[in-house]
């Protein structure tokens, strides 16, 4: 395929602009996904004194440096969502809801931004929990379905699964108006846990409880066990070793997503080392 | 890989001592599009020793129902007509192939 990239990097902190850097320096084809704020919290950093050669920066004076450097090599940065990546063989496709992009290596360079998991969520899933309410949703027909929503999209989700389940409860997780259809009911409460036994029969919330067959958790940020599913998680962050590899062959890791300490030289190292890993993989 | 149904599941994982893999998908469904040209290279390389097969869960609700799928895709492992592994949700190429290799 002609628009396969070499080296497709998710995230636009110093992990994943130091990878970009060292890639493109190795002349590879690359796609850094991101934002255009970098990082949001680098902007919010208000002084910073532990980046060599950078004494007494603001987060903000040192996003520009960042910045400053990505567009004196030409790097850009594409303003999209990856929403999920599937190791295929040898390449990963990078799906941003309808559209694809394919690359031959993969950098996860995601941070650590994503919310905690409901307890009894990574239990139950497959088993009634759910995080994609379009692809099961015909699974749950006459069925009752409980939806926890972080963003807007979540609405039209709910939408669609209470065509077709018996009974859909909306549990919004944001303030403000809820275009939703008449026949679902919303819950404003705090979800606690999901209970049952082999499958699925509870939802707990903090004044509430509902009987459901199925809970499908809709968020914003994804953690990366489930952006990219069989990566192998380690107490929270992704496994790698010092070559920043994981256990899918092809995709390395680099920054908060890997561990702590989260500091932002420790990141851009990491990126280095992911960039590197990642060219010898293409060159072997 | 073989397309089988409600009518012919039971035929199809029990007339054979070999593993029977069994892919269940729907056309709507995203990762299911992106787990079954895997199946299909899994099926080319290790097809002689282990059977694979596919079930619309839309066309055949009654499988669906009985071994309880409740998220698609999901990849169920029968030996001698009794599942005796399942994977839920895409997985890599390598993984599938491990988790699959171990019941031969």
């Amino acid at each position: 395929m002609d628009n396969r990239y070499d080296i497709a990097i998710i995230g636009s902190g110093p992990a994943g602009i130091s990878a970009a850097i060292n890639a493109k320096i190795r002349n590879k084809k690359i796609i850094l996904f991101g934002s255009k704020d970098l990082s949001a919290k680098l902007i919010k950093a208000p002084k910073i004194n532990n980046y060599l050669g950078f004494y007494n920066v603001t987060g903000e004076e040192l996003k520009n440096q960042f910045q400053r450097h990505m567009d004196s090599m030409g790097i850009e940065i594409v303003n999209e969502r990856i929403n999920n990546v599937y190791a295929m063989g040898d390449y990963f496709t990078l799906m941003v809801n309808e559209k694809m992009y394919e690359a031959t290596t993969v950098i996860l360079a995601t941070g650590v931004e994503y919310t905690k998991p409901l307890s009894g969520e990574e239990k139950f899933l497959g088993r009634g929990v759910g995080y994609c309410a379009t692809c099961d949703a015909p699974l749950y027909k006459g069925k009752i379905v409980t939806i926890v929503g972080y963003n807007k999209e979540a609405e039209e989700d709910a939408n669609y699964v209470s065509e077709l389940a018996a009974k859909v409860y909306y549990v919004p997780m944001y303030k403000g108006e809820y275009n939703l259809r008449s026949e679902i009911q919303i819950l404003q409460d705090k979800p606690v846990e999901i209970q049952g036994d082999n499958f699925v029969s509870k939802l707990i919330l903090k004044e509430n409880e509902v009987d459901t067959d199925g809970v499908f958790v809709l968020k914003d940020s994804v953690p990366p066990a489930q952006l990219v599913p069989g990566l192998e998680i380690e107490e929270g962050h992704i496994k790698v070793d010092r070559l920043m590899k994981t256990n899918i062959p092809g995709c390395f890791a680099a920054g908060d997503c890997i561990g702590k300490p989260y500091q932002y030289i420790k990141a851009a190292g990491e990126g280095q080392i992911a960039a590197l890993s990642a060219v010898s993989y293409l060159d072997s | 890989m073989k397309e089988v149904t409600d009518s012919t599941f039971l035929e199809e994982i029990n007339g054979t001592g070999a593993p029977v893999v069994v892919d269940f998908w729907a056309p709507w469904c995203g990762p299911c599009k992106m787990i079954s040209p895997i199946m299909e290279e899994l099926d080319s390389e290790i097809g002689s020793k282990v059977k694979f097969v596919k079930v619309n869960v839309d066309e055949s609700p009654q499988v669906a129902q009985k071994y309880r799928i409740a998220s698609i895709p999901t990849i169920m492992v029968f030996k001698n007509g009794v599942p005796v592994d399942s994977l839920i949700g895409f997985r890599p190429k390598q993984a599938l192939k491990e988790v699959i290799e171990r019941h031969i």
